[in-house]
């Protein structure tokens, strides 16, 4: 296991005593609520928690992704939910694309808003004709002197009403050049208050302290220092932020998996059938082992893309060594923290299946993780070509 | 070292009265008295104390050592310790045992460090083994229980936890010998004074932390006014009530009730824990009870771990049938 | 003013496991936190801070200790020094104590210094007093807040077996202090770790704090433990589930069987 600074150990202890004091005690009520409550969000504000990767000039606190995950990870033990993981990591991921290559404008503007917690900053790919398939979306670009127009609509969207009624937005991709296909579109910062935008909602499965919706998006003017990097080029760069965000959500994945382990660990202990604690059945004890075995195995190979990541923005690392240990940390992060998650709330019997069962809230987050991002079959096909060349295999 | 004899214990007054505990200490002293054949002292402090030396006879000890002055009407360390301390060097017990209050533990380890010798705080048993006086005391949140001894240093000191020891009982009178103690201590030599006090116990509310019985409410009372299910059962049981941290913070009842390890460490005959979830630090506060009653509405509660007797259910129905059925039990005695 | 602040860095949990061959509780590996109460001491102490004000944060203990200082310095104290060194392991309070008040007369000047009233691992509340004893200074333990200070005088409010008291000390004096039942520790925030990372850190060993080694350590020891055990264990309770009054007729049965009543 990746061993930690000391600055990171006195970071987690932070985020610790902090999920453990302010979320735990009301991450159900979120839930009922359906929002993550004020209190909260400027708590973890005031943490120097949102917007982390963005540097120290314009309000961050300038982590770096392993640092970032070690957040990550207190949080989901915490948060049984995952709506404020949710939150968080969409910052941290999203904020270090536009930290990276945003205008100096842009980062004046947005960060000191969003590390305070009044602005939300999200990801908005995804389109109801398909999410996977980045550049086969339909929304466009257009270049208007100082500025650009905007059309089109996203869905599925994580903290639409966040952005839509507080402030902020989302880092956007769409066509600008279309007869260049993936050559051809631009990456900015969308701001959700815009004249244009009209939001739409879902009620989705689970993280339902965060919002998930849509929007259509009318001639939505923006300015010109809302562009994130070159135009044309934001294909290239786009990737940087879903990687920073698929390792994060591994860390996440592995860590809630394991918290519902413990939480069914002490269950089995204590609860007695036939006149012996549960613990003692094997069919129970062996699938422990196997759950906690191969969570601490995805959580360690969490921390190894995020190192993999920081290691690549100091100019020592390797972009497809990179892109493939993020895919694999990735790739079975969802399916084994639900799996595990599903016999602990085996275990608990009637009571798993209750809403007052915290295991229930946490496998209807991570749930969405083998969606989020990046499906578990979009990680398949990176490590894939990685392993058998772009020649054999392409993304058509 | 061998020409340290005696046992002294350390009398400790509240207001115009022996607290509770001195007795209990006593009772321990002439038992391990008995054992290692020494005498037993004890040790009056105060400006107006000697009218309990009366008291003192009907216990069968062997000695008073009386330090009055009006110097000494308000307790402070450095009139207190500095008088003690030539005190012990002049009449050199093996053992001197203070009671672990807060004034005890205040007062006992400044003591120890003048005199460079051994001291064990907040001791649940004491005995003697080998010459040396064992003392027991629990450590890690009272997950283990510790012997400890002092063997090259005397006296061997101890605080001990009250509500723990057999009271000594009264026995015919004797004459112990009375040592008066001059006491030479100029007010403008201190360093320290005390300029206001302010008093948290209510006359009428049996404090807590030497009842035999205490009924105890948590989180799960709900309001202040509810508290009144919890002081009938108390009334009929003529206990103390106590609380957990999270019904004093929530204003419900006063802090002098409060059970647990920012609170009160109680080890009562009877504990009844309602609407009490029995978070770590509150069991560390009572799990020595004698016997505990839980009354949770959660069957997860931690409270039911430790309970000898729980019941599932909600306390405003659970307790007022306690009450009824404790009432007619008893009133037949 | 300069305040010193002795914290000690006790396990998470006291769910431990122990060795009871050598009477002594293992903890390697076991996670660590700052002691409860030195938190709150070291607090108080950034209360009372003024412009030009100094706090040293000072434990004993092993190179893990040096996260407890670090945190120490995240909340707010601008120097850390941690004691470690073999001739100090296996200290009993008066050791311990020795140690921290060589260290504070290495130190040199000082108006207060601070401690927890008692640790949550082995709460025997004896360091604060020891102290105050070797340096000849005034002590106040079961210190909740201070109320007043100014060059030379302090006036503190402390609990007592019947309430409180305020009482009124001449400086330097140390203070054991026990926070009020509604305190909640602060959580130091990230730009704060990040600053801490940069303030002076010091290691002092035995020879750099002079004082008397054979007071120090296990040969120091006035006390010794002879046995260390779990206490017998209670035995599993009877939860009744039954409706309110059954649950209640069950009950007193029960009582009654027992002779409880």
């Amino acid at each position: 296991m990746i061993e930690f600074t000391e600055e990171q150990k006195l970071i987690k202890q932070s985020v610790s005593e902090f999920a453990q004091r302010k979320i735990a005690p009301i991450a159900l009520e979120m839930e009922k609520n359906k929002e993550i409550p004020q209190d909260v969000i400027k708590g973890m504000a005031e943490l120097g928690l949102l917007a982390c990767t963005a540097d120290p000039a314009y309000g961050g606190s300038g982590l770096n992704a392993v640092t970032a995950g070690v957040i990550a990870e207190e949080l989901a033990k915490g948060d049984c939910t995952g709506s404020t993981c949710v939150f968080y990591l969409v910052q941290a991921a999203w904020g270090f694309l536009l930290n990276k290559y945003g205008t100096e404008e842009a980062k004046k503007e947005i960060f000191p808003k969003a590390t305070a917690g009044d602005w939300f900053l999200g990801i908005a790919t995804t389109e109801s004709g398909g999410g996977t398939d980045v550049v086969g979306g339909k929304t466009n670009i257009k270049k208007d002197g100082d500025f650009f127009i905007v059309n089109g609509e996203k869905m599925y969207i994580s903290g639409v009403r966040e952005a839509a009624t507080n402030g902020g937005g989302h880092i956007t991709i769409a066509h600008q050049t279309l007869e260049l296909g993936s050559r051809g579109m631009t990456v900015f910062y969308l701001p959700l208050t815009a004249k244009g935008i009209t939001p739409t909602y879902i009620d989705d499965l689970g993280r339902e302290g965060i919002s998930c919706g849509g929007f259509s998006i009318d001639n939505v003017k923006i300015p010109k220092h809302y562009i994130v990097g070159e135009e044309n080029k934001g294909f290239y760069i786009i990737h940087e932020g879903y990687e920073y965000a698929r390792a994060l959500i591994a860390v996440i994945c592995a860590a809630a998996g394991l918290k519902s382990l413990e939480n069914g660990m002490n269950y089995v202990k204590e609860r007695n059938v036939f006149g012996k604690p549960l613990a003692k059945f094997q069919e129970i004890n062996f699938r422990l082992a196997e759950h906690y075995t191969k969570l601490e195995m995805l959580k360690r190979l969490g921390y190894e893309a995020l190192r993999a990541i920081d290691l690549e923005q100091e100019g020592k690392g390797n972009r497809f060594e990179t892109s493939k240990i993020v895919a694999m940390s990735k790739m079975f992060a969802s399916d084994w923290a639900c799996e595990a998650i599903n016999d602990v709330i085996q275990w608990q019997g009637a009571f798993g299946y209750s809403r007052e069962c915290p295991d229930q809230a946490a496998w209807r987050a991570v749930r969405s993780f083998s969606l989020a991002e990046g499906t578990r079959e979009v990680m398949k096909m990176i490590v894939s070509r990685e392993l058998l060349g772009k020649e054999l295999i392409s993304y058509k | 070292m061998a020409d340290n004899k005696d046992i002294w214990v350390f009398i400790e007054f509240k207001k115009d009265s022996i607290r509770g505990v001195s007795f209990e200490i006593l009772g321990k002293a002439k038992e391990l008295a008995k054992k290692s054949n020494e005498k037993v002292c004890v040790v009056l402090l105060g400006s107006n104390v000697s009218k309990f030396c009366e008291d003192f006879s009907y216990h069968g000890i062997d000695r008073i050592y009386l330090c009055e002055d009006l110097i000494l009407g308000e307790y402070l360390t450095e009139t207190f310790s500095s008088i003690l301390i030539n005190l012990i060097k002049e009449y050199m017990p093996s053992i001197l045992l203070f009671p672990a209050t807060k004034l005890g533990r205040d007062l006992a380890p400044r003591i120890a460090a003048a005199l460079e010798t051994g001291l064990t705080a907040d001791c649940i048993e004491l005995d003697i083994q080998d010459g040396n006086l064992v003392q027991t005391r629990t450590v890690y949140g009272g997950n283990y229980l510790a012997d400890i001894i002092c063997p090259n240093n005397r006296p061997q000191m101890a605080t001990v936890r009250p509500n723990v020891m057999e009271r000594s009982e009264a026995l015919e009178k004797n004459q112990p010998e009375i040592i008066n103690v001059p006491i030479d201590i100029e007010p403008n030599q201190l360093k320290t004074k005390v300029t206001e006090k302010i008093e948290t116990t209510v006359i009428d509310i049996k404090p807590i932390d030497e009842a035999d019985v205490i009924v105890s409410g948590g989180r799960g009372i709900g309001s202040k006014e509810n508290f009144k299910i919890i002081n009938e059962l108390a009334e009929v049981l003529n206990a103390a009530v106590g609380a957990s941290r999270a019904a004093v913070d929530a204003g419900w009842i006063s802090k002098s009730c409060q059970v647990g390890q920012s609170g009160t460490v109680v080890c009562p005959n009877i504990y009844i824990a309602c609407g009490i979830s029995g978070t770590t630090q509150h069991l560390v506060g009572m799990k020595s009870s004698k016997k505990i009653i839980a009354i949770n509405k959660d069957p997860n509660a931690p409270i039911f771990e430790v309970c000898d007797y729980g019941i599932v259910g909600d306390y405003k129905v659970i307790v007022p049938l306690l009450t009824e059925a404790l009432k007619e039990k008893l009133s037949q005695y | 003013m300069r305040f010193l602040v002795c914290v000690k860095q006790v396990p998470e949990s006291n769910d431990l496991k122990i060795d009871p061959n050598i009477n002594k509780v293992l903890k390697k590996g076991v996670s660590t936190i700052i002691n409860f109460f030195d938190q709150f001491a070291l607090e108080e102490a950034i209360k009372i801070r003024k412009e030009g004000d100094e706090i040293i944060a000072i434990s004993m203990g092993d190179s893990e200790t040096k996260s407890t200082l670090m945190r120490c310095l995240a909340l707010g104290a601008d120097k850390g020094i941690l004691l470690n060194d073999e001739n100090f392991l296996e200290s009993d309070t008066f050791g311990t104590s020795n140690i921290l008040a060589a260290a504070i007369k290495k130190i040199g000047d000082y108006d207060i210094i601070f401690c927890g009233n008692s640790t949550l691992d082995t709460g025997s509340g004896q360091v604060g007093p020891e102290i105050a004893e070797i340096l000849d200074l005034p002590q106040a333990t079961y210190t909740e807040s201070i109320e007043n200070v100014e060059i030379g005088k302090i006036k503190i409010k402390v609990q007592t077996d019947e309430g409180y008291s305020i009482i009124e000390s001449m400086l330097p004096l140390v203070i054991a202090g026990i926070p009020p039942s509604y305190y909640q520790p602060n959580i130091p925030p990230l730009p704060k770790i990040i600053a801490a990372q940069k303030k002076p850190f010091e290691v002092w060993n035995a020879e750099d704090i002079k004082g008397d080694k054979s007071k120090f350590g296990s040969a120091g020891s006035l006390i010794k433990i002879i046995k260390l055990y779990k206490p017998p264990k209670r035995e599993q309770g009877i939860v009744i589930t039954d409706e309110p009054k059954a649950a209640i007729e069950k009950l007193m049965e029960l009582l009654n069987k027992d002779k409880v009543i």
